[in-house]
């Protein structure tokens, strides 16, 4: 693929020069450990503490903080990363994230004996048929059947559950009918248990991240009989589970303990006796917590905290990847141009997609991330995150953007700033008056930059106006209250806003259908409100195969026409290929202006070894050893 | 107690009533103002999910017959389902949550009475000497500094470094941080009332003639003077409590204590609405009936204040 090994390079030397911005004055020698620190380790692999290895016996107990309370602890309804990591432990699937011989992450079959290739049907969609393993068990010692896990999908698809994640079925047959108009709910999802160990599942098409699908907490199998009452996830008497664990004490708010299974089928395996995981909302109890010893493992530490922690855990303090993007989003509704420009339609769309361009050309990438956010993320210039592969293997990101000789779709190395600088200028020279003595702009519109009352987000904020401000480009800066701000960015009231999103599965489209005209996450308002039929956007895919070459058409044109293909179809190559396209279409408009690609910090006692996190940070204890 | 008194003591009752029918509309009316709602997040969820949860929880019907709806549920102390937590009640959120936070709340205000009457009396007693200059200077500083500080404080001091005390409220000792945090201002603030109070008691003519008379010292402290110069004490009573219940807000998050403090601010970002409710409905309350009792309490002890 092109680019790969460049990237390599690239990627290798913004972590040293990360790991070497972020203390300054210290010395060589400390400098050495913090770089061991800083280094960004994909998410999916085993962390291994070496000197866990070496002595001491494994109690058998952890203390783990990963959030606070989450909201369920209901496979179906829960919608946390923190839940689901809980929920891991205490259910299995079909598949789940294990560890190889190598102690490298992966998907593994669970309750499923193995993991069967699809048949694939005359119309095209594909059959899988899974036998479950013997020996399966509820906590309550009755038989794990797979009509448990036929009642437990279509529970999670249904609408009469409303679950946030009802979404993650979508790609079984009989799923759209569930939410058709005039739906009775009584329509079913096309899969069936024709004994007690068989499941058959039916899916519209070839769906590339199937197995990954059966290891997310939706797909879980739950008992009718359990389920029935809500409260049962909430009162560890009524939580009937078939995972590794049970839950032997909850005390609300404050600790969840799960106690290992001794008829759970694979139980030799399971290192761990007991986890408790506590609950916590304050990063800085967290620290306290780990600081005394009480807890060994921290899901988070406070954002201030991180140069010094840096030095004083170079060993305990870890991050790794995460799939996940932080960026900017522009309004497509709101005027760039300065009054006096005449430019209307598509004329002025392109403008103002150029000039949101060049903007985000004027952002220092590596100054985020080295002295304000400070967590080891990676400057971003694509929208798809870091960590999602490629039909190949390979990282999505580094095969995005149109030029070769960097990743992306702009340059985002410390060297190429300065370059990106004089282009943005240029471009925006074309649209905007230039006072060539005070080297500033004279008639760029007053933009408000939107974000949530944090203070991360607030100091890149201002990094970000700062970095416009020397070009006379006035951004004022407007926090608002989480839920509101969610509110107020959803309804497109901002001109620019901070956005994030993480990956629900390993495949790139949980990026791009979001952008579709229809969907709920459409912040940027593509084919929305003032401009909805701007004719500013044009796609050509004859090449692959297909019919479609707009010039010039909208949103809805071509933008959803591509996904919709993507959607449906089924060649793994072309599927890439056309998510390529489609994401490269999204850049063009501008609208979307990459910052960083996040990462998961976390600390962990030097004492534990065998601990291990999925691609989407779900947090495994139970192959762990405390030895202490 | 005479009838004028007992008129007087329902005559505020049911003015407190009023008071929490009033905080009730109040609160119910601004909390649906605000922008944002319990099923938005990050993750937009489809039209369909958010219709489908609208119609469980009522939301879907017009404000108007919510509100009526939720009056009548409150008469029967149902204070409806959590829509965050889903499965529980916000009954049982409270309940569990209460069960902390009054054992927090009382050990702090019993802590801040006990100890606030006894410095403040020897601080009277020893007037411009080196022990109550002492006494006033660390009063001060506590008074001053606000309980996000001093739990702060404390959490590095004595558990982050000293690890003498758990840093999670829900362990064992995991309370005695969380109490000292909240006790401290309203102690120093009960010495300082205390010390002034007793300062003017001990300078009035029936504690000369007590003295004149040859009573000692002791008894002139405890049998006469201790009980007058505590009247301004239980005018602090109320206030106290209305400082215990919303301190206890930021420090049960500092300490990570599962009390009804967490569960009032989560449900408010979360806009977890009858959680919001429930939570100021019983803060509320707790409120007017403490300050009822600080006023009752007051004419007993002093029995020359005519109510009104």
């Amino acid at each position: 693929m092109k680019k790969k090994l460049l990237s390599v390079l690239l990627a290798s030397s913004m972590l040293l020069s990360l790991a070497a911005c972020g203390n300054k004055t210290e010395t060589a020698e400390e400098k050495a450990s913090t770089q061991t620190s800083t280094s960004v380790q994909m998410a999916g692999q085993g962390n291994e503490n070496a000197k866990a290895e070496e002595g001491g016996n494994n109690t058998g107990v952890i203390n783990v903080c990963l959030a606070s309370e989450p909201a369920s602890l209901d496979p179906a309804v829960n919608s946390s990363v923190d839940g689901a990591s809980v929920i891991s432990h205490l259910f299995s699937g079909l598949a789940k994230w294990g560890l190889d011989s190598k102690g490298k992450v992966e998907l593994q079959p669970d309750c499923a004996e193995e993991f069967t290739e699809g048949v694939k049907n005359d119309d095209g969609t594909v059959t899988y048929t899974y036998k479950l393993k013997d020996g399966l068990k509820w906590s309550d010692g009755k038989d794990v059947t797979a009509g448990d896990f036929v009642y437990a999908w279509n529970r999670a698809a249904g609408p009469a559950l409303a679950a946030d994640y009802c979404y993650m079925f979508d790609v079984i047959l009989g799923y759209d009918e569930m939410y058709a108009d005039g739906a009775k709910g009584d329509e079913k999802l096309k899969v069936e248990a024709p004994d007690d160990k068989t499941i058959v599942v039916t899916l519209k098409n070839d769906v590339p991240y199937w197995n990954e699908l059966l290891a997310f907490p939706a797909y879980m199998p739950v008992r009718e009989d359990v389920v029935a009452d809500e409260s049962w996830s909430t009162d560890p008497k009524t939580y009937i589970c078939n995972g590794a664990y049970t839950i032997s004490d909850w005390q609300h708010n404050s600790v969840i303990k799960l106690a290992k299974r001794d008829d759970f089928v694979d139980a030799a395996d399971v290192t761990m006796n007991e986890i408790n995981f506590y609950l916590s909302d304050d990063n800085n109890n967290m620290l306290a917590n780990f600081e005394n010893g009480s807890w060994e493992f921290i899901d988070e530490v406070p954002n201030n905290e991180i140069s010094n922690l840096k030095e004083k855990y170079p060993t305990e303090l870890k991050i790794e990847g995460q799939l996940g993007t932080y960026y900017i989003c522009w309004n497509n509704n709101e005027s760039l141009l300065p009054k006096s420009s005449k430019l209307t339609g598509t004329e002025k769309a392109k403008a103002e997609a150029e000039i949101r361009n060049a903007i985000a050309l004027l952002i220092d990438r590596n100054y985020i991330v080295n002295d304000v956010s400070k967590k080891g993320e990676i400057p971003a210039s694509s929208f798809v995150a870091m960590g999602l592969t490629d039909a190949d293997g390979s990282q999505f990101y580094e095969n995005a953007g149109p030029d070769p000789s960097y990743v992306g779709y702009y340059d985002v190395t410390e060297t190429g700033y300065e370059a990106n600088w004089g282009k943005a200028v240029e471009t925006l020279k074309k649209y905007y008056t230039y006072d060539e003595t005070k080297q500033q702009f004279t008639d760029v519109p007053k933009l408000t930059y939107l974000y949530n009352t944090n203070d991360n987000h607030k100091a890149i904020a201002e990094a970000v106006q700062a970095s416009l401000s020397t070009l006379g480009i006035t951004m004022s800066l407007e926090n608002q209250e989480w839920a509101t701000f969610l509110e107020t960015r959803k309804k497109g009231d901002f001109s620019v806003a901070r956005n994030g999103w993480l990956a629900d599965y390993n495949d790139p489209i949980s990026f791009l259908d979001m952008w579709i005209t229809g969907s709920g996450n459409n912040d940027v308002q593509f084919g929305k409100g003032a401009n909805k039929d701007q004719k500013a956007y044009s796609l050509d895919i004859t090449d692959l195969g297909y019919d479609t070459k707009v010039e010039n058409g909208t949103w809805a044109e071509t933008y959803d026409v591509i996904v919709k293909d993507i959607k449906e179809c089924t060649d793994s190559k072309t599927r890439y290929e056309l998510m390529h396209r489609a994401e490269d279409l999204l850049m063009s408009t501008g609208c979307i202006c990459p910052i960083y690609f996040y990462t998961d910090i976390y600390m962990i006692d030097e004492s534990v070894s065998g601990f291990y996190s999925s691609p989407l940070g779900f947090k495994f204890f139970l192959h762990a050893k405390v030895n202490k | 107690m005479n009838t004028k008194t007992l008129m007087y003591i329902l005559k505020r009752i049911l003015l407190a009533v009023v008071t929490v029918w009033v905080v009730i509309t109040v609160t119910f009316f601004v909390m649906h103002a605000v922008p944002g709602g319990p099923f938005v997040g990050e993750k937009a969820v489809t039209e369909a999910v958010m219709k489908a949860m609208e119609a469980k929880y009522g939301l879907d019907k017009p404000l108007s017959a919510q509100y009526l709806t939720y009056l009548k549920d409150i008469t029967k102390f149902d204070f409806g389902p959590s829509l965050k937590q889903r499965g529980r009640t916000v009954n049982n959120i409270i309940f569990d949550g209460m069960k902390t936070s009054v054992k927090l709340g009382v050990l702090a205000a019993l802590i801040a009475l006990a100890f606030g009457v006894v410095f403040g009396a020897i601080a009277a007693l020893r007037r411009n000497k080196l022990v109550d200059r002492i006494i006033m200077i660390i009063t001060t500083a506590f008074v001053s500094m606000p309980s996000f500080i001093m739990g702060t404080l404390l959490l590095l001091v004595f558990s982050s470094k000293l690890g003498i005390f758990p840093a999670n409220g829900a362990e064992k000792n995991g309370l005695v941080l969380p109490v000292i945090t909240l006790s401290l201002y309203p102690m120093a603030y009960i010495t300082r009332l205390t010390r002034s109070s007793m300062l003017e008691v001990l300078g009035q003519d029936y504690i000369r003639t007590a003295k004149a008379k040859g009573v000692s010292g002791v008894k002139i402290i405890f049998g006469h003077a201790l009980k007058n110069s505590l009247i301004p004490v239980i005018t602090y009573f109320g206030p106290m409590l209305a400082y215990i219940v919303t301190g206890s807000l930021v420090v049960e998050q500092i300490f990570a204590v599962p009390g009804i403090g967490r569960a009032f601010v989560n449900s408010i970002t979360g806009r977890d609405y009858p959680l919001v409710m429930g939570t100021t409905i019983v803060l509320a309350t707790l409120i007017v009936i403490m300050n009822l009792v600080g006023d009752v309490m007051y004419k007993i002890v002093d029995p020359r204040i005519t109510l009104d």
